[in-house]
């Protein structure tokens, strides 16, 4: 993936402008382990929600394997985002009149899995991420770190080439995220999934393979 | 597709049953009041229409050329043989009746006024129309030898009649010659038909004929046929056989009922059109809430790439899910109403003297049609679509992150 000049204003030509990022350049390679990191307001959610089509850049292009993919329709968008795309969000953003297995088989039932694929799997990631017991119950039934183990198993559930993460681990305790960073890490690893995360957890950067800090908008570090 | 939808769109209602709940009971209230004024209406004017056939018009009359104008006794139907006759071979009239009339003055030891003799026979006019059913005093009969009348309700009251009473009847016979009868009251009659509770005096056919010097006459036949189709049929029919009378229909007698009728079905649609709008607005209130509140969760869907014609399905889909319960509540429920409404009537006594003003009954029937219930379900499945099309262009517009980070609604 390339961002070429990639700005993002907010509330342009309007006295609340804000400039949330400005001449991003960035590649990512296929099968990176990367954290997008700095203070609050630094603009990292927003460049997370740029790379996976979440928000549209103000200018620039981005590509994903020489495709515009900012100029992709709204349609085209989603289709990419379902396909190849995992998304973690901070706020778990669980599907409430769904379970917990309908919620991390949701995306694998969009994409036409087998059911018999699609149970496997379920069972597989709650075995993983220990919610097993979970299962039959509605997000409103369970703790956010239970509810974000769920939304980690929904992303990751259908094996997407890409994860977006957006401070993955704020929600957990210290042995939640141990166990969400190895099999985000063993995804990575084995299946060359490309993961990003937005995160100023230390935990996140100690693990991360490559570290890009920003600072207002603006890469000011990357290694 | 569709079956993605349709699964999150019946989880998404019967997991929240009490948002589901209350939208169907709204729909089925609304509906049902939609169905109950409109049974309502028509059969407020229907039974109007019926009283007048049944008392007085029949489907169709015949009276001779010129009466209706000049009532004279000169424009008489004559000899009744003639007519009796042809009706005998028309297989499409169920009954008749034949009635000869005269004006006068009805008088008591205190009053006097204009009112209307009317001659009939009690079994006839029974077959004809169950006269009889109008009789709310005293007994359906002229007494021993044909003695006594019936009167109208109103002119009863004018002149503080009641069963006993004796009255006089001044009018001119056939010849000119000025005649007085005098009578019993043995019962009154409350058609709801005003012309007739106001005005008319019934004796029998016998006794009239006798006190205007008239045989084998009549001054109007009235005619009740069997297939309503057919009016139009056997009144040509009579008109061909009888070429020197007028043959009319009831609407041409009453060309009144029939504005009335206009009158009613445009107050009925305006009615019905407001109710709709309220019902629409209704629906689309709650389908708009329920959509709304639930922004996040579609933006959600969208966001990790749910196709957006999925979302719009299942929207769709709990409405119209919604909206067929609903219809069926409702329908239930306006059925019990209309059923309720058209076996023991609304009573509206309180207000007998201005319905009757206007020859409403004052305990009101309502109809009961099937095509009720296919316009209203027309009617829901017409708002349910309504109630969706705005809060789904909303969702089109919007961007489902900025709902997700609450930026935006």
């Amino acid at each position: 993936m390339k961002l070429n000049h990639v700005y993002k204003t907010f509330y342009p030509d309007s006295p609340k402008e804000v400039k949330a990022l400005t001449d991003i350049n960035l590649t990512f390679e296929k099968g990176e382990f990367t954290t997008l990191s700095g203070e609050s307001g630094s603009g990292k959610t927003t460049l997370l929600n740029i790379i996976g089509g979440l928000d549209s850049a103000t200018s620039g292009q981005i590509f994903l394997d020489d495709d515009e993919i900012s100029a992709y329709s709204e349609e085209k968008m989603a289709k990419l985002r379902l396909h190849d795309i995992g998304f973690i969000f901070q706020a778990y953003n669980l599907i409430h009149v769904l379970t917990v297995r309908e919620n991390i088989g949701f995306i694998m039932k969009l994409l036409k899995f087998d059911e018999k694929e699609i149970d496997t799997r379920i069972l597989e990631l709650a075995s993983i991420l220990q919610i097993e017991d979970l299962l039959d119950k509605l997000p409103g039934e369970i703790s956010g770190g239970q509810q974000q183990r769920v939304a980690v198993a929904r992303a990751v559930a259908s094996r997407p080439k890409l994860i977006l993460a957006d401070e993955p681990t704020a929600n957990l305790d210290s042995k939640n995220s141990e166990r969400l960073m190895n099999m985000l890490r063993t995804l990575n690893e084995k299946e060359h999934v490309t993961v990003i995360f937005a995160s100023h957890d230390k935990y996140v950067l100690e693990q991360s393979k490559r570290i890009i800090v920003l600072d207002d908008g603006v890469v000011v570090e990357d290694r | 597709m569709y079956k993605i939808s349709q699964h999150l769109a019946w989880l998404s209602l019967w997991r929240r049953k009490t948002r589901s709940a209350m939208v169907v009971m709204m729909i089925a209230l609304c509906l049902s009041g939609l169905l109950g004024l409109q049974g309502l209406y028509d059969g407020m004017i229907s039974h109007m229409i019926n009283t007048t056939i049944r008392s007085d018009s029949g489907e169709i009359s015949l009276y001779a050329k010129e009466y209706r104008l000049n009532k004279s006794l000169d424009y008489r139907l004559s000899p009744l043989s003639k007519f009796e006759n042809a009706f005998s071979q028309i297989e499409a009239i169920d009954a008749y009746t034949v009635r000869l009339e005269q004006e006068g003055l009805i008088a008591t030891a205190h009053k006097s006024r204009g009112a209307t003799l009317k001659g009939i026979s009690l079994e006839k006019e029974q077959n004809f129309g169950q006269l009889d059913a109008f009789i709310t005093k005293g007994n359906y009969s002229f007494g021993k030898g044909n003695k006594n009348a019936l009167i109208g309700s109103a002119l009863a009251k004018k002149f503080n009649l009641s069963i006993g009473s004796r009255v006089i009847f001044t009018a001119q016979d056939v010849t000119g010659e000025i005649n007085s009868i005098s009578f019993r009251i043995s019962g009154i009659l409350k058609t709801g038909n005003p012309a007739l509770d106001e005005n008319s005096v019934f004796i029998s056919m016998e006794k009239i004929s006798k006190f205007l010097n008239l045989q084998q006459s009549a001054t109007q036949i009235a005619l009740r046929v069997k297939e309503t189709e057919n009016i139009k049929k056997v009144q040509d029919q009579l008109q061909i056989l009888f070429p020197d009378t007028d043959v009319l229909r009831w609407d041409e007698l009453y060309p009144l009922l029939i504005q009335m009728q206009e009158i009613m079905n445009i107050f009925n649609l305006a009615s019905y059109a407001i109710v709709f709008i309220v019902a629409a607005l209704g629906i689309f209130g709650v389908m708009l809430v329920s959509v709304l509140e639930r922004m996040r969760e579609f933006s959600i869907m969208l966001a990790i790439g749910t196709p957006y014609r999925i979302v719009r399905n299942q929207i769709i889909m709990e409405a119209s899910f919604l909206g067929i319960i609903g219809f069926l509540a409702g329908a239930l429920l306006g059925g019990v109403l209309l059923f309720y409404m058209s076996t023991a009537g609304i009573d509206m006594r309180s207000f007998e003297a201005g319905l009757e003003l206007y020859g409403y009954s004052a305990v009101m029937y309502a109809n009961m049609h099937l095509y009720y219930f296919f316009q209203a379900f027309f009617a829901v499945f017409f708002a349910t679509l309504l109630s969706v099309i705005w809060p789904l262009r909303k969702l089109k517009k919007i961007k489902p992150i900025q709902v997700i980070q609450g930026k935006m609604l």
